[in-house]
C-alpha cells in the first residue's frame, strides 16, 4: 500500500487542456466510484480547479493506479491519453504528503497565498468522503493538511499584504490611518477599479462616501452603489476639505486636483492627512501635490510598485511557510505509519482472542463442577498467557513504523498468524 | 553580588538589542521570542541589582546620578515590555532597547560615590524620582518619533519596504508621540521646579552653574516648545518627530554631563 498525489498544474500544464480536463462534482463523482469500487486505487481524492488536476490516492501499485486514474479522467472528458501523458506528474510517499500539504497551504498555488485553494481542497475531500472513497490513510493526511494549511496562515504572512491595486489602495491607507473607521472618501469619476477600491474602504467601515463626477446621472448611479452622496462638479474644493480618502480616475486629459487647490485644502485641515489614490491615465491630480504637509498621492504604477513589493514580502513569507510544512511531513509520516499498523495489531488480538475463547469453552464444558473461582482462574490464565505472548510482536511493530519500515513486519506477522490480507 | 548581578542585565539587553534588530530585518516569531526574553532576564536581573543596592545601602538607589539613570533604564524595560505586550508592535524593541543599552553603559560607567551631602531631604528623592519618570516616557517619545520617520519615509518614497509592512500606521505613531510627550512633560516639569527650589534651599541660588541643571534646562525648553506647537500651533507630524528627536538628544546630553562633568549632579 503506497501514498501517491498525481495530476498536472499551472505550472507545467496549458490552459488549454486544463479546461478541457476538468470535470464537474457528478464527474468527479463518477470517477471516484469506477476507480475505487473498480479496484484500481484502495482510497481516492480528485481535486479539479481551473489550476491544477490531480488525484490523491491510496494504491498497492502508484504508478499503475495513476495511469488507470488519467485514462480514466481523459476517457471521461474527451482527451487523447497521450496529450496529457508528458505532462503527469507524481509524487509518492514523503513528497507526497508534501505536495497535498503544500498544495493545501497554497504554497503551491500561482498568487502563493490566494485563499480560495483551501477551500477547494476541502471541497475536494468532501466529495470523496460522500462518495465512499476516503479510507483511514486519506483521511489522516487531508486532515491533517488542513491543520497545516492553518497553521502556515497564522504563522506567516503569506496571505497578510495586499496583492492587487484596489487591496492595495485599502492597504496604504490603513497605513496612513489608525483605522479607517469614519473616514469620508471621495469618489472622483467612474471606473470599475475606483469603484471596487471604494467599496473595499466602505467595507473596512470609511464614511461618509461623496461622489463626483461631471455627468450628474452618473454621479448620482455611483452613489446609490455605495450608499453615499452625488456632488456636484463645482463643488469639487468643499467635497476635499471634507474628506480623508480621495479615489480618482477620470478620462480628464488634464490634472483636475491641483497643486494649487490642495494648497488651499490643506491650510484648514490641521493633523489631518489626506490621502490621494489615482488611478487615472492621464493623471488627475497633479505631481508635487504630496509636499504640501500631510499629503500622500500613489498613482497607478506607484501601486503597483507597492504590490511587486508585497509580492516579494509573500514570496519571502512562503519560505517559512515550506519550512513549517517539511517538519509536518516528518511529524506526519511518524503518525501515518501509527495508522497502517494498528489493524494489525487489532487483527491480530482478534485472533488470539478467538483462539483463547475457544480454548477455553472447551475446557470448562469437560469441567462441569468447577466453581466459579476455578472458572475465573482458568480466564485469567488464558488471558494472561495471550497477553504475555503478544507483547513483543506488538513492540516490535511499532519500533518498526517509528523507523518507517514496517511494511515487511506487517507481511511477517500476516504471514506467521494467518491474518488474510492486509490493511 | 549586586555588580554581578548588573553586569548580567547589561549583557542581557545588549543580547536584546541585538535580537531585537535582527527582528526587525528578519522578522522570525522565534528571534522575537528570544529578543522578549533576554529583555525579561535582564530586566529581572536588574531588578534584583537594584534591590540588593537599596537594601545594602539603606535607602533608594537613587543617591547618585548614575544610579538614577540605571533605575530609568528598569523603568523604560518595564513600559516597553507592556506597550510590546498590549500594542503587539513587536518591532517596538528594535527602537528601544539601543536607548537602553546606551544609558545602561552610561550609567555602569560612573563609580559608585558616597551619598552626597545634598541629599538628606525627602523633596530631592521627590525631584529625582519624578525627573527619572519624566525621561522614561521620552525614551518612548523617541521611540515613536523615529518609528513615525521611517514609516512616513517608505510612504513617501512609494517604496514600501521593511518598515512599511512592520510599523503601525502614521496616525497611532502620531498620537503615540504626543501622548508620551504629554506624560512626560508634567513630570520634567515639576522635578525641575522642585531641583531648582531645593537648589535654592540647599545652596542659596537657583542658577549657580551646574551642566546638568543648563542643559535639562535646555531640554525642557525644547519640548515645551513643542508641546505648545502641538497644542496651539497644529504642529503634528514630521515637525513633531524632528522636535522630539532634538528634545532627546538634549536630555542625552543632560544625562550626559551630569555623569561625566563637574557639578552638584557628579559623581
Amino acid at each position: 500500500m503506497a501514498l501517491f498525489a498525481a495530476g498536472l498544474s499551472h505550472k507545467n500544464a496549458p490552459l488549454a487542456l486544463r479546461e478541457q480536463l476538468a470535470a464537474d462534482e457528478d464527474k468527479v463523482r463518477e470517477i471516484l466510484r469506477d476507480l475505487v469500487v473498480g479496484g484500481a486505487l484502495r482510497e481516492a481524492v480528485v481535486l479539479c480547479t481551473c489550476n491544477r488536476i490531480e488525484v490523491y490516492g491510496v494504491a498497492d501499485v502508484p504508478g499503475e493506479a495513476r495511469a488507470a486514474a488519467f485514462r480514466h479522467l481523459c476517457r471521461q472528458r474527451g482527451v487523447e491519453p497521450f496529450a496529457v501523458d508528458g505532462l503527469l506528474y507524481t509524487h509518492t510517499e514523503d513528497d507526497a504528503i508534501r505536495h497535498v500539504f503544500r498544495v493545501a497551504a497554497s504554497l503551491d498555488s500561482m498568487m502563493v497565498g490566494e485563499p480560495q485553494i483551501l477551500g477547494q481542497v476541502k471541497d475536494a475531500f468532501a466529495l470523496a468522503q460522500a462518495s465512499e472513497a476516503v479510507g483511514p490513510g486519506l483521511h489522516a493526511l487531508f486532515t491533517q493538511a488542513f491543520a497545516v494549511a492553518k497553521r502556515v496562515r497564522t504563522e506567516t504572512d503569506i496571505a497578510r499584504h495586499a496583492v492587487s491595486v484596489s487591496f492595495a489602495a485599502v492597504e496604504l491607507a490603513r497605513k496612513i490611518f489608525a483605522g479607517l473607521s469614519g473616514r469620508a472618501v471621495l469618489l472622483l469619476g467612474a471606473g470599475k477599479m475606483s469603484e471596487l477600491a471604494a467599496k473595499h474602504l466602505v467595507e473596512q467601515g470609511a464614511f461618509p462616501v461623496y461622489v463626483v463626477n461631471r455627468t450628474w446621472s452618473r454621479a448620482q448611479e455611483l452613489a446609490r452603489a455605495l450608499s453615499g452622496t452625488a456632488v456636484p462638479f463645482e463643488e469639487l474644493p468643499t467635497a476635499l476639505a471634507a474628506v480623508d480618502i480621495v479615489i480618482s480616475s477620470t478620462g480628464a486629459p488634464t490634472p483636475i486636483v491641483t497643486r494649487e487647490l490642495v494648497a488651499a485644502v490643506v491650510r484648514g485641515r490641521g493633523a489631518r492627512p489626506l490621502f490621494f489614490v489615482d488611478i487615472a491615465v492621464p493623471r488627475d491630480v497633479e505631481a508635487g501635490v504630496e509636499d504640501l504637509g500631510d499629503v500622500y498621492r500613489y498613482d497607478i504604477d506607484d501601486l503597483q510598485s507597492v504590490v511587486d513589493a508585497n509580492i516579494r514580502e509573500r514570496l519571502r513569507e512562503a519560505q517559512r511557510g515550506e519550512a513549517i510544512v517539511d517538519r509536518e511531513v516528518a511529524k506526519f509520516r511518524a503518525r501515518l505509519g501509527d495508522v497502517e499498523i494498528i489493524p494489525t495489531i487489532v487483527s491480530l488480538r482478534d485472533r488470539l482472542e478467538e483462539i483463547r475463547a475457544g480454548e477455553v469453552r472447551k475446557t470448562l464444558a469437560r469441567l462441569p463442577d468447577a466453581s466459579p473461582e476455578t472458572r475465573a482462574a482458568i480466564e485469567a490464565l488464558s488471558a494472561g498467557i495471550v497477553n504475555k505472548i503478544l507483547h513483543v510482536p506488538i513492540t516490535k511493530l511499532r519500533e518498526s513504523s517509528r523507523a518507517g519500515a514496517h511494511r515487511s513486519w506487517l507481511a511477517l506477522v500476516h504471514e506467521l498468524f494467518g491474518l488474510g490480507r492486509r490493511g | 553580588m549586586h555588580p554581578h548581578l548588573l553586569s548580567i542585565a547589561i549583557v542581557a539587553y545588549v543580547c536584546a538589542m541585538g535580537l531585537a534588530l535582527a527582528h526587525l530585518v528578519q522578522r522570525q516569531p522565534l528571534v522575537h521570542r528570544l529578543a522578549s526574553l533576554t529583555t525579561l532576564v535582564g530586566w529581572v536581573a536588574h531588578t534584583f541589582a537594584l534591590l540588593l543596592l537599596a537594601i545594602e545601602m539603606g535607602r533608594p538607589p537613587l543617591g547618585t546620578l548614575a544610579n538614577a539613570v540605571s533605575v530609568a533604564v528598569w523603568v523604560v524595560v518595564l513600559l516597553e515590555m507592556l506597550v510590546e505586550r498590549q500594542s503587539g508592535v513587536t518591532v517596538l524593541g528594535a527602537f528601544v532597547m539601543p536607548v537602553v543599552v546606551v544609558l545602561s553603559l552610561k550609567s555602569s560607567a560612573a563609580r559608585p560615590a558616597a551619598l552626597a551631602p545634598a541629599l538628606g531631604n525627602a523633596w530631592i528623592w521627590i525631584h529625582i524620582a519624578l525627573a527619572l519618570v519624566g525621561i522614561a516616557a521620552f525614551v518612548l517619545n523617541f521611540a515613536g518619533a523615529i518609528m513615525y520617520l521611517l514609516q512616513d519615509r517608505e510612504l513617501r518614497g512609494k517604496r514600501p519596504g521593511r518598515f512599511y509592512h512592520r510599523l503601525p500606521p502614521l496616525e497611532t505613531l502620531d498620537h503615540w508621540t504626543y501622548r508620551t510627550l504629554a506624560l512626560g512633560f508634567p513630570f520634567l516639569t515639576t522635578g525641575l521646579i522642585l531641583g531648582a527650589v531645593w537648589a535654592r534651599t540647599a545652596w542659596g541660588s537657583v542658577f549657580a552653574f551646574d551642566p546638568l541643571a543648563f542643559f535639562s534646562v535646555v531640554a525642557w525648553v525644547i519640548y515645551a516648545g513643542t508641546l505648545a506647537g502641538r497644542a496651539a500651533g497644529g504642529w503634528h507630524g514630521r515637525r513633531a518627530a524632528y522636535f522630539a528627536i532634538i528634545g532627546f538628544a538634549a536630555l542625552v546630553i543632560t544625562l550626559g554631563a551630569g555623569l561625566f562633568l563637574p557639578g552638584r549632579h557628579g559623581v
